[in-house]
């Protein structure tokens, strides 16, 4: 396949695929966001059981967690304009970008609310009853006491998923956006120096989601220093085995699975 | 002064406390005993709120609530004038020792971050746990998490404090450590309700003893009067039961 192999095309290739790196990293940014926050909102009437939108939001997960991502950005970019186009919405000159980031960013919400809604049942309920018995207000109890242990029982599953979207977004080529992916097959196409443009890319790929990782394992680490960790030595850079121990001491923890691999 | 009057629950069809009335004065200790599913634990869960009756009423000092038309402000305020101690603890695990104390001395008490430091720290020595202010409840042991709970209520400084099974949880060798703890500050005279099983210590600081069982008050007395001499049947078979050798009658 094209020209014979030459180191030296990868070294000169990594700029210029770092050159797009801002247009991946925006499509993570942005769907992280819409997903948080749709994530949320499917997660609530999942938590407190509301009739309909329990549905709904059992509806929604299925489609997304059960459909390949490729299907549903051809779904959102050719069948949402057409769907709207029957109540009158014109979307056909909207970017591509926005059919992106919203496809992204509903998928990564059906994860998100997974994780959500098992983060907050992980907090054990005996401590929301002390809260109660003390005088708090419900959102005390949850602001004080849930959200903050919510949040460090929640960061692994969270970086699973904000790997598991970064490496999603090079599918985004498919609709003919400009990010590494895209520019990687360009280079491919222009130059004929296929391999060497896809090591480059996985190379940058890499290093991202290995920074992006060891951040969030800091962040974990942080968020749950109130728990006791094993002393291994042997937390190197390479070492990236999570050592806390506090699941174990979390009583009637429910799977978290992300779907992806990840799973606490 | 506790007043509970005519305290019904069920759970589905299963009725769990059967109007069920109970004085208890200011600076008493009352100890709740029966056997499991006597409905004990639901009661004293009841006068916070923590379980919603289904009917009654409950007063705590000079506040009153009608449990068939109480409100969010009602409950809130109920539970501001009481404190518990957990069979579990239930300390908040992403606070020290100190932090689980001050917590609602700032959020419910609006007490300033020092007032609130130095009262804290106040009680943790009070309760022998002055040179672990700064230990987060997994670097703890049982007995010294439930001082620590014990601290926290009180903290609160409530009309009255309930106490579920507040040393069931524990290892044996632990239990002492606890009791020693709550019977100094029964000798203050701070108002208690006690769910327990430790009969020991039941007849050591009760000031009287209510028997439970099937959703009914069965007998209350003395501990004298309860342990060495019954009246009813249903609780002389008890304490056979949990003294097989039969040690209630000295």
């Amino acid at each position: 396949m094209g020209a014979p192999f030459d180191i030296g095309y990868i070294f000169s290739f990594l700029p210029k695929l770092l050159e797009t790196l801002g247009v991946t990293l925006l499509i993570v940014a942005g769907s992280l966001l819409t997903g948080l926050v749709a994530g949320f909102l499917v997660a609530l009437p999942r938590m407190y059981k509301i009739p309909v939108l329990r549905t709904l939001s059992g509806i929604y997960l299925s489609f997304f967690r059960g459909t390949p991502i490729l299907i549903q950005l051809f779904l959102f970019y050719y069948g949402l304009p057409e769907m709207l186009k029957l109540v009158g919405l014109d979307l056909t000159r909207a970017p591509v970008m926005f059919f992106v980031i919203l496809t992204y960013g509903l998928h990564t919400g059906a994860y998100a609310a997974e994780m959500i809604r098992a983060s907050v049942e992980a907090v054990d309920r005996g401590q929301v009853e002390a809260a109660y018995a003390a005088g708090m207000t419900p959102y005390q109890a949850f602001s004080r006491i849930v959200l903050p242990q919510a949040l460090g029982i929640a960061v692994p599953v969270f970086s699973n998923l904000v790997i598991a979207l970064l490496k999603d977004t090079s599918l985004a080529f498919t609709l003919g956006v400009m990010e590494m992916t895209g520019k990687a097959q360009t280079l491919g196409t222009l130059t004929q120096h296929f391999i060497e443009t896809y090591i480059a890319l996985a190379l940058i790929y890499l290093a991202i989601s290995f920074t992006l990782e060891r951040l969030l394992l800091a962040a974990e680490h942080r968020l749950t220093r109130h728990e006791i960790r094993e002393r291994s030595g042997g937390a190197t850079w390479f070492n990236l085995k999570r050592r806390s121990t506090y699941r174990s001491l979390l009583h009637n923890l429910p799977d978290v699975d992300t779907g992806k691999g990840g799973r606490i | 002064m506790i007043e509970l009057s005519q305290i019904s629950k069920s759970f589905g069809r299963h009725q769990v406390l059967q109007n069920i009335s109970l004085h208890v004065n200011t600076g008493e200790v009352v100890v709740i005993l029966g056997p499991s599913g006597s409905g004990k634990t639901t009661l004293l869960r009841c006068i916070n709120y923590l379980e919603k009756p289904g009917s009654g009423k409950i007063a705590v000092g000079d506040f009153q609530v009608d449990c068939s038309r109480a409100r969010r402000g009602d409950i809130l305020q109920l539970r501001r004038k009481t404190a518990m101690v957990f069979q579990q603890y239930n300390l908040f695990r992403h606070k020290t020792a100190l932090e689980n104390v001050m917590e609602a001395l700032l959020v419910v008490k609006k007490l300033p971050v020092v007032e609130a430091r130095r009262r804290s720290t106040e009680l943790l020595e009070k309760v022998g746990l002055g040179n672990k202010l700064d230990a987060y409840p997994s670097r703890l042991s049982g007995g010294q998490q439930q001082r620590v709970g014990i601290a926290r209520a009180l903290a609160l400084e409530p009309e009255v404090i309930l106490f579920d099974e507040p040393t069931s949880a524990l290892d044996p060798e632990l239990v002492g450590e606890v009791l020693e703890v709550i019977r100094a500050i029964a000798k203050e005279g701070i108002t208690m309700i006690v769910v327990t099983h430790e009969m020991g210590f039941a007849r050591d600081v009760a000031n009287r003893v209510v028997f439970m069982d099937g959703g009914v008050i069965v007998e209350e007395g003395t501990p004298d009067e309860v342990f060495q001499r019954p009246r009813e049947e249903r609780t002389k078979q008890f304490l056979r039961r949990i003294t097989p050798e039969a040690n209630y009658v000295i």
